[in-house]
């Protein structure tokens, strides 16, 4: 077993796009863990859909060894995602480890996300090392941003860190501060095992992987162990650690980080959270695990083709495993047919999430238009959660219809404030505070109906701010307002999975918006299509999609018939990933065009 | 002419299937026109006799033999132009095809050509090697609309160049286009009251196709040409239907109406899932369910000839229902359409059983009509004839 006191675990925090992965890999370059060759690309970004959107989503366990003043050390690092969708994974991290890098770029500074990842690295009791990256920018603001980390996070930056994730200027400071300033792991490598499990994934030839801290006693290959949430036993078949690509070892002790392979291929008898103990000699307590973390949006997600349901639901049931953040329920609509009801942390999750179906599992999806949680107190005074809009009662039998209302932490160039109080106005907003961060900074705070806020207030802010402003919200409680359900009829027909519940001060404008997007998605026909919007039996828009009155290629291409008959084919290629409603085909694009909001004009 | 409408007034045209055709793509040309999309070069009359040679060494990779020559019923020069090149060249060109594939009694010889390249002398020559049947590509007769369209003639030209191609070749035919920009319903309907003034054995009517890479599509990128509304190029395809039918033309596919007997022979063998050989760069042939596209670039061709490789830039075999399917897509360009016991009968497929899902729906929108014997587009259903297609591939 590795000498516990030589060990160090660190997370790095940063907001998004300041440079954390870069920085990580670096630290593995220095340590001898990756070539060259291999830091050219994001390594620890493994899942497609990360490299694609250069995001960090799932965290990553690493460890390395590094020698320093002539003694060997182990530094575990653990990477986690910096978008606001995924604090959660965030806060998982953090407490498998006993310090972290607090990153903040030279230019940019303190950012919404900075100070909530900050703020929870803090509450997580961990040592936070304060590190000012990209240095090398030919543009830096390097004393007002340290001045932002002592006003607003409250560190002292006497010792701050200065790198280039770029340059890999730096990183022995990085090293040699994670080294002197982070405690080693307490825990008795003899006391009973007690192992955090703190993430998961299929693999699909070995089963589930499980990701573990071990906090007390010893994890070693071949031991029968006891998971104590789900009352399971399994036996190790393999432990190891990554370096960064999974190395086997014999054992593991208080303080190091690793995999376990139990041959488990049962999904949903690992649970992230659970402690690990040893089967014959069990721990008396499990360790605290985690919050079970609020979904905020919802939205439905149907196969196109029927028959693809149930592998569907193996899949979903996959990515829930390997993503406890992500619920989901089987259900119907009238115009898709069955599916699942989805459950996600944001917006970025669901489409994360999206992505990685048809990217890993391959499976073409419609998904319905994203909505928040409501809550409905009916005339007989029964409450009830609605997270589907098809659900909604008559307007008869609703006495008060009550919307998630979040409390919102904006921060922005201060030349900006006028625009993003407007929006926040617009949006049936109620401010509360202005702070000043600096001349030039300020941190602005709103209540913003969730729904107002999760679809498109990050883009808004962020085209607003040219990129300089962002944001942090937590879900503070429910409120009433007056909220009506707006249907969508399709050549008369009302489809069920384009309602939408809204503002009834918003609803003709949506509406119109609605049925503009609608026309722009539903391709021509060769009749006409009206499209309307209506409250109850009242329409309130109303488009038409004319009919197609000419669509013939005049010439064959000479004797080019394999080139007609491929251009047919991708024209009805294209009409597979649409759905059929009575006569007309829907694309699945189309069932997001509920989100429109018409602000544009 | 006798042996001609013997063989196209059969109603099934099924004598394409026995009929030997070859295609050969001639891709010179004065000048690229903003629309065209062919495979062509202008300007590079210097590559001719490069041409020459790898189109006799590309007949010869195909396994002909000007010792043993293989008659054809139906020869095709298309381009390009064929008739850009000069008088020697073209007579060369000739040549070289009369001792590979000389023409059996009573073949179909179609040649495609510009008004202003038919001097006397290039009659003659065309008329001495057995043409006799040209294409004409006239295409518009405004003159705002030729030079919109880049064509070197004037519309007061075709009248009078008709009268000397008349007594020449049995049958010429002139391409005409709709969905010009700036062309009314007014100028169309007048077009094809010339048209029908001038009374030809052949006529073909294109919608301007937009095609990516065209002068034009860029122009149009920029809004500098506006695009035709689709409901006016409607009506003017109702247009020709009307006008030509009514002056006695058969719409026997959707772009060609002929006089009985008159219908083109080699186009016949496309549209009826026919084999043909093609030579030349973008040519493609068809044999027995495999289709093959030479390279489209005149110049990846010739350095392909000349060195050796392969000419064929895509190749597929297609199964047998693809094959069956595709013949559908196919033959429901022509008037007669699916013909249910001869289509069985060519791909051992019932119709019916290919069209389960998509007929009675086809049928109820008014797009097809079913006769019973078979099964073809309405009037309508010509509007829309690429939706249709697709419904069955």
């Amino acid at each position: 077993m590795f000498d516990q006191t030589k060990i160090r675990n660190f997370s790095i925090v940063a907001h998004i796009d300041h440079g954390k992965s870069t920085l990580s890999d670096q630290i593995l370059l220095k340590s001898g863990a990756i070539t060259e060759r291999e830091f050219k690309e994001q390594l620890l970004d493994d899942l497609k859909v990360e490299r694609e959107r250069g995001i960090t989503v799932k965290a990553r366990a690493v460890a390395v060894n590094y020698t320093y003043n002539g003694e060997v050390y182990e530094i575990n690092f653990i990477d986690t995602p910096g978008h606001v969708d995924f604090h959660y994974e965030v806060s998982r991290s953090l407490a498998a480890c006993e310090g972290a890098l607090l990153l903040v770029d030279a230019f940019q500074g303190v950012q919404a996300q900075t100070v909530a990842n900050a703020y929870a690295a803090i509450n997580a009791n961990l040592e936070v090392i304060p590190v000012v990256n990209k240095v090398d920018l030919p543009v830096t603001r390097i004393p007002e941003v340290l001045e932002e980390i002592e006003s607003v996070i409250g560190l002292d930056t006497t010792d701050v860190i200065k790198t280039s994730g770029k340059t890999g200027a730096g990183v022995e400071d990085c090293l040699a501060a994670i080294i002197e300033r982070i405690p080693s792991p307490k825990g008795n490598p003899k006391d009973p095992l007690k192992a955090l499990i703190f993430d998961c994934k299929y693999d699909t030839y070995r089963g589930v992987i499980t990701y573990v801290r071990v906090k007390e006693g010893r994890l070693y290959k071949g031991q029968k162990i006891y998971c104590m949430k789900t009352a399971a036993a399994h036996e190790v078949l393999e432990i190891g650690q990554f370096r960064p690509h999974m190395e086997p070892c014999e054992d593991l002790g208080p303080g190091q980080v690793g995999y376990i392979v139990t041959g488990v291929k049962v999904l949903g008898t690992i649970h992230v959270g659970d402690t690990v103990t040893d089967y014959h000699n069990r721990a008396e307590k499990a360790l605290p695990g985690y919050e079970v973390p609020q979904q905020m949006v919802f939205c439905g997600m149907y196969p196109i083709d029927a028959t693809d349901f149930e592998h569907l639901r193996d899949e979903l049931e996959k990515m829930s495993l390997n993503d406890a953040s992500f619920s989901f329920a089987a259900d119907t609509s009238d115009a898709l047919g069955f599916g699942f009801r989805c459950g996600f942390l944001g917006m970025l999750h669901m489409e994360v999430i999206q992505q990685r179906l048809e990217q890993e599992a391959q499976v073409d999806l419609i998904q319905t238009a994203p909505n928040v949680t409501y809550q409905l107190v009916k005339t007989n005074r029964e409450e009830v959660f609605i997270d589907n809009p098809q659900e909604v009662p008559d307007a008869g039998s609703i006495e008060e219809f009550r919307e998630p209302i979040a409390k919102v932490q904006f921060i922005l160039p201060s030349d900006k404030i006028g625009p993003i109080m407007q929006l926040c106005a617009d949006r049936r907003g109620v401010y509360l505070t202005t702070e000043y961060l600096g001349p030039k900074r300020v941190q602005l705070t709103w209540e913003l109906p969730l729904a107002e806020l999760v679809f498109d207030m990050y883009d808004k802010l962020k085209s607003i701010t040219q990129g300089y402003g962002t944001m942090n919200y937590e879900v503070i409680g429910y409120r009433p307002a007056d909220l009506v359900k707006m249907d969508i009829l399709v050549k008369g027909e009302r489809v069920d999975a384009l309602a939408c519940i809204v503002h009834r001060s918003v609803a003709e404008r949506r509406g119109r918006a609605v049925c503009k997007k609608l026309k722009e998605e539903i391709s021509r026909h060769q009749f006409e299509i009206p499209i309307q919007a209506s409250i109850g039996a009242r329409i309130i828009a109303r488009e038409t999609i004319s009919a197609v009155r000419k669509d013939v290629t005049a010439k064959c291409y000479g004797g080019d018939i394999s080139r007609k008959r491929k251009l047919l084919e991708k024209q009805k290629e294209g009409k597979k990933r649409m759905k059929q409603f009575g006569q007309v085909e829907i694309p699945q694009k189309a069932f997001l065009a509920v989100l429109s909001t018409g602000e544009e004009g | 002419m006798a042996g001609i409408s013997s063989i196209c007034s059969n109603p099934d045209d099924r004598a394409a299937l026995t009929t030997r055709s070859v295609y050969i793509h001639v891709p010179f040309c004065r000048h690229k026109c903003g629309y065209c999309d062919f495979t062509l070069v202008a300007g590079r009359d210097d590559l001719f006799d490069r041409y020459l040679a790898a189109l006799s060494q590309e007949f010869q990779v195909h396994g002909f033999d000007p010792s043993r020559p293989t008659e054809v019923d139906t020869l095709f020069l298309g381009g390009g132009t064929p008739t850009h090149p000069t008088v020697s060249q073209l007579r060369a060109l000739l040549e070289l095809v009369r001792d590979y594939f000389p023409l059996r009694s009573g073949a179909e010889f179609s040649v495609e050509a510009n008004p202003l390249d038919l001097t006397d002398e290039k009659i003659e020559l065309l008329s001495e090697f057995g043409v006799n049947r040209l294409s004409l590509g006239v295409q518009a007769l405004r003159d705002d609309l030729l030079t919109l369209l880049e064509r070197d003639h004037r519309a007061v030209q075709i009248g009078p160049l008709l009268e000397r191609l008349r007594p020449v070749f049995a049958s010429v035919s002139i391409d005409l286009m709709f969905g010009i920009p700036g062309q009314t319903l007014g100028d169309w309907e007048q077009s094809l009251r010339d048209v029908v003034a001038y009374d030809l054995p052949h006529v073909s009517t294109y919608g301007l196709t937009w095609e990516p890479n065209t002068a034009f599509s860029t122009r149009l990128k920029r809004g500098e040409l506006n695009r035709a509304d689709e409901g006016l190029e409607g009506e003017m395809y109702l247009a020709a239907m009307e006008y030509l039918g009514a002056a006695g033309y058969r719409h026997y596919e959707i772009s060609n109406f002929a006089r009985p007997g008159f219908e083109c022979r080699h186009h016949l063998v496309y549209w009826n899932g026919g084999d043909y050989e093609a030579f030349g760069p973008s040519a493609a042939r068809h044999r027995a369910g495999r289709r093959e596209t030479n390279v489209r670039s005149v110049l990846g061709w010739l350095s392909a000839v000349e060195s050796g490789r392969s000419v064929v830039g895509d190749a597929e075999d297609l199964d047998p229902e693809t094959r069956a399917r595709e013949l559908i897509m196919l033959q429901l360009r022509l008037d007669h359409g699916v013909i249910r016991d001869a289509f069985s009968q060519q791909t051992g497929f019932a119709f019916n059983d290919l069209a389960a899902g998509q007929l009675a729906e086809l049928l109820a929108s008014g797009l097809l009509e079913d006769t019973g014997e078979a099964v073809r587009l309405t009037r309508q259903g010509k509007l829309l004839g690429d939706r249709v297609a697709a419904e069955f591939l």
